[in-house]
């Protein structure tokens, strides 16, 4: 019998998933055009919270993409990001108007506490850090984002428990 | 064609329309170096090299990108011109680690004749001292990015010509890396053939034969151009 | 939809809106919403409704008003009165007092922290009475999640009176009178670049709205699309009639959801009653557009590297020429425009292009948005007409420097620009003049800073910046820009030589010549004018060195 190498796009991802479903359903919609694709990642990333290794396999053969520019794409854009960002993030900005406020020693007391820098997650996958180039609220400097609510003119003081309070971690 | 005429460093020269003004100059003997250009592949102005004065533009062109203009006044070797060349080289060799004493591809290599050529004599420029690994999971080739300069001529030639797709480039700014498909070992690709055009083509000992010993690799990224031009001739 | 039904919509909701006496919006920009304004809204409908006045009262949201430091907004009509930091118990006080009582709260009302005296028409106060708008408009009145309320203060007349009265020369003549340069930031002429586009014969060509707006600190294109999404779409099918495009695309930061929610909305309303799609208005014309979402690269704001983005490629630069004029987006003749100058097309339409040539200086006409942030008392969103002094901006407009720090520089054009100082505050500002002080416009970004500044980190700031987001391509900004930035820790950490500053400036103007794209060209700026301004503050790290210590 003729042998063909294994390859890591191999991988079958369960069709049951409503991730799955949804993903497959965005290729359809884009007409597996190949322009299409950092549409169809940006579906993936809201989907899981990061792109998984399986999920970009799945991406490549559907749209019949040479594996390397899947690859070049997604590390190319900030916003796409191959690890688990955690169960709950925080993303501190650090957009010119913040850092001139005190953007850094909000990132410094998240340290102190939880033991993480940005990019970073906790042993136990329950908060990530994140730094973001400007969300666009200048005006609300410095500004945070929990989860998904962004929480405006946040103090060194007061950033540990709006997390808590947010989250539940560290509690 | 239609032919105009343009001034290159005091040459007068009568040039067809629609050429660049680096195959105006190569068909001159006019000497401008050039790294990421490679006659057969479509060139992306990326090494900076090539860059000439164009009078009445600010800006300084890439000669091959920019197409010929009529009546155009080109200079090619001011100063400005060599000391900015000499600098690109200098940025190259602090980027990433080039000891030529030891590289495969000593005596052989286009990053070093541009050392000579410029007269580079030593880098003024902090190091960068990246860490890059070297893959050598392939059974016929082994990729250095020690002695990578992104000129991207390998991915090109991956892409336009052999339409394998194996090689691609990973993040942005000076943490880029040339990649083979999801960025897993060359040996693990699925889409490399085995080809050894991205070897031939590569301008440094980024990228080589195994079998090659210290000194002793030798390129042919001619053996490409005339593929090309083979290639497009009508039978 | 045809021409009449237009009107149709637009008498309806006249009817709609005489009906009420007094109207409230609420602000539910990005600022205002983080601020709680969405529960504000929720909450004086509620109130509202329950002392009976929902047939007097109208409540609705609306886009950007301006002063976002001091959201939640709440603006009354008639009368302009705006109500600063609306929570809690002060929704029913607005209702009972002001609303139904008709007794305007001072002690609430916009800057009243502040002022001695606040106006009770917010029109009055200096932050108000300085600016002058003409993109931001109807921002601030008009509800962004209503295409019918958008149609009620004069939308799509514009398209209306260019399809049927104008032809597409007639078009690009109007916006070449106007002088209109692009609000991107680098100040192309807009006319000129609309007839390039025209010029070329091509089955077809596509118009690109770049909302890809970047620059840390800048928030002007976020407003207006929050705040004002049709007007955006207007412009762009003006755009698509004058150089003969039928499909748009538009590229909105993926770190902007909101806008992207609403341009969605935009769009959908716009493609259900045939303001958008085949035959528009009964004309022969038809444009389409798309949005492209942006995946965090600041790179892609330049223009060929945000065509490659939106074909799903790495958005790197490619050398110009060509330009996207004659091959952009799949090597068709493409126009890209950003949103702010799309949102200058449809009053330069409605009134004309003499009338906006008249506003601003002779150079550059018309106004410009700034987003103003940093060490200054009224952070927010501002338009002023070109050739507006830095000091009626910062002083006037913005109420200065908070605790009575002295004012040091203005950083403007983000990471492509510079920091002006004080002695140039009085600098009219427009395109060359700002480039003469070694800064750009850029797009409308506008940082102030105080005494406490330290310079250098600031230069360093940026070029970490600038390294972040340097796609790779060309060596000079691949490299030179790390360079530059291990170079500037070098000195911030005191451990630099005179030698180091040396090879820094060289590196500077090396980058800024040989650069491939904007992004490198612009790189050094911020290095480069804080050396030409505050060289000494270099100097103070470079003469303190700790390296020099055993030297001596």
């Amino acid at each position: 019998m003729l042998k063909t190498k294994k390859s890591f796009l191999d991988v079958e991802l369960p069709k049951s998933d409503p991730r799955v479903k949804l993903i497959a359903a965005k290729i359809k919609k884009e007409n597996y055009r190949q322009d299409a694709l950092i549409e169809i990642l940006h579906t993936a990333q809201n989907a899981y919270g990061y792109l998984p290794m399986n999920v970009l396999a799945f991406i490549t053969r559907e749209l019949k993409v040479p594996p390397s520019r899947v690859y070049s794409t997604v590390t190319f854009y900030h916003f796409f990001s191959l690890k688990s960002k955690g169960d709950h993030t925080c993303l501190v900005c650090t957009g010119t108007a913040c850092y001139v406020k005190g953007a850094q020693a909000l990132l410094d007391e998240i340290e102190n506490k939880f033991h993480i820098k940005p990019g970073q997650v906790t042993p136990d996958n329950q908060l990530g850090v994140q730094t973001a180039r400007c969300i666009g609220a200048c005006g609300l400097a410095p500004a945070v984002v929990v989860d998904d609510e962004v929480k405006a003119k946040v103090t060194a003081a007061q950033i540990n428990n709006i997390i808590t309070t947010k989250t539940g971690v560290g509690a | 064609m239609p032919k105009i005429s343009v001034k290159i460093d005091d040459k007068d020269l009568e040039v067809e329309v629609g050429t660049t003004v680096l195959d105006v100059c190569r068909a001159n003997d006019i000497d401008i170096p050039t790294m990421c250009h490679l006659k057969g592949l479509v060139d992306v102005g990326a090494c900076r090299l090539c860059l000439v004065e164009v009078e009445g533009t600010s800006k300084l062109l890439p000669s091959c990108t920019t197409k010929v203009q009529a009546n155009q006044v080109i200079h090619t070797q001011t100063d400005k011109l060599k000391k900015y060349r000499r600098m690109i080289t200098e940025l190259f060799f602090a980027e990433r680690n080039h000891v030529c004493s030891v590289c495969i591809a000593n005596g052989n290599c286009e990053l070093q004749d541009l050392g000579y050529k410029v007269g580079m004599e030593n880098v003024r420029f902090p190091y960068l001292f990246q860490n890059c690994e070297v893959d050598s999971s392939h059974s016929k080739f082994v990729m250095d990015h020690n002695r990578c300069i992104m000129c991207t001529r390998c991915v090109r030639v991956c892409s336009d010509v052999e339409g394998a797709h194996n090689w691609g480039i990973m993040n942005r700014g000076y943490q880029v890396r040339i990649i083979a498909d999801f960025n897993v070992p060359w040996g693990d690709s699925t889409t490399c053939t085995y080809c050894g055009k991205c070897v031939d083509v590569c301008p440094t000992g980024a990228l080589w034969n195994k079998d090659a010993t210290q000194g002793s690799m030798q390129k042919y990224p001619q053996a490409v151009s005339d593929l090309v031009e083979k290639r497009e001739m009508k039978s | 939809m045809n021409r009449h039904d237009l009107k149709t919509i637009s008498e309806q909701m006249k009817t709609k809106h005489g009906q009420f006496k007094q109207k409230v919006c609420v602000c539910c920009g990005a600022g205002c919403l983080s601020s709680g304004s969405e529960a504000v809204l929720k909450k004086l409908q509620e109130e509202v409704k329950l002392k009976g006045k929902e047939n007097e009262i109208e409540v609705v949201p609306s886009g950007c008003m301006g002063p976002c430091n001091k959201g939640p907004l709440v603006k009354v009509n008639p009368g302009q009165t705006i109500y600063q930091q609306v929570e809690g118990e002060k929704v029913s006080v607005i209702v009972d007092e002001h609303l139904i009582a008709d007794r305007p709260i001072e002690k609430m009302v916009l800057f009243s922290d502040t002022r001695e005296k606040p106006f009770i028409n917010s029109q009055e106060d200096p932050f108000y009475k300085k600016q002058h708008k003409i993109v931001l408009a109807d921002c601030g009145d008009v509800n962004p999640e209503s295409l019918e309320d958008y149609v009620f203060y004069g939308g799509y007349q514009a398209l209306d009176k260019v399809l049927f009265q104008m032809s597409s020369e007639d078009v690009i003549a109007e916006i070449k009178h106007s002088r209109l340069r692009g609000r991107g930031g680098a100040g192309f002429p807009t006319g000129i670049k609309w007839e390039t586009v025209y010029k070329y014969v091509a089955d077809q060509k596509y118009v690109i709205c770049n909302g890809d707006e970047g620059d840390p600190g800048a928030f002007m294109d976020r407003s207006v699309l929050e705040g004002n999404p049709h007007r955006v779409l207007e412009g762009m099918a003006i755009a698509g009639y004058a150089v003969g495009a039928s499909k748009g695309y538009v590229y909105i930061r993926g770190e902007y959801p909101l806008a992207i929610k609403r341009f969605e909305l935009a769009i959908k309303q716009a493609k259900k009653i045939g303001l958008l799609g085949a035959n528009i208005l009964g004309s022969a014309f038809s444009f389409d557009v798309e949005i492209r979402i942006g995946a965090g690269a600041f790179v892609c704001g330049e223009e060929t590297a945000l065509i490659a983005s939106i074909e799903g490629q790495r958005g790197t630069p490619r050398p110009r020429p060509p330009f996207p004029a004659e091959s952009g987006l799949w090597g068709k003749p493409t126009l890209i425009n950003n949103v702010e100058t799309f949102s200058s097309i449809v009053p330069i339409i409605a009134c004309s292009g003499e009338w906006y040539s008249e506003i601003g200086t002779t150079k550059s006409s018309g106004t410009k948005v700034f987003a103003l942030a940093g060490k200054i008392n009224i952070s927010g969103l501002i338009e002023v007409p070109m050739g507006t002094s830095l000091r009626e901006i910062i002083f006037d407009i913005g109420g200065g420097i908070p605790g009575d720090k002295a004012f040091k520089a203005a950083q403007t054009g983000g990471p492509s620009g510079g920091c002006i100082p004080a002695e140039h505050l009085d600098t009219k500002v427009d395109y060359e003049s700002l480039v003469a002080l070694g800064s750009i416009m850029g797009s409308g970004g506008l940082i102030v800073m105080d005494e406490t500044s330290d310079m250098v980190d600031v230069a360093r700031f940026f070029m970490e910046f600038c390294m972040d987001e340097s796609c790779g391509k060309c060596v000079p900004c691949r490299v030179g820009t790390k360079m530059m930035f291990d170079l500037l820790t070098k000195i911030c950490q005191r451990k630099a030589l005179p030698m180091d500053l040396e090879r820094l400036e060289e590196l500077a103007v090396f980058v800024k010549e040989t650069s491939l794209c904007g992004l490198g060209m612009s790189a050094p700026n911020p290095l480069l004018s804080t050396l030409r301004y505050f060289r000494n503050e270099y100097e103070d790290y470079v003469n303190k060195s700790q390296a020099l210590a055993g030297t001596r």
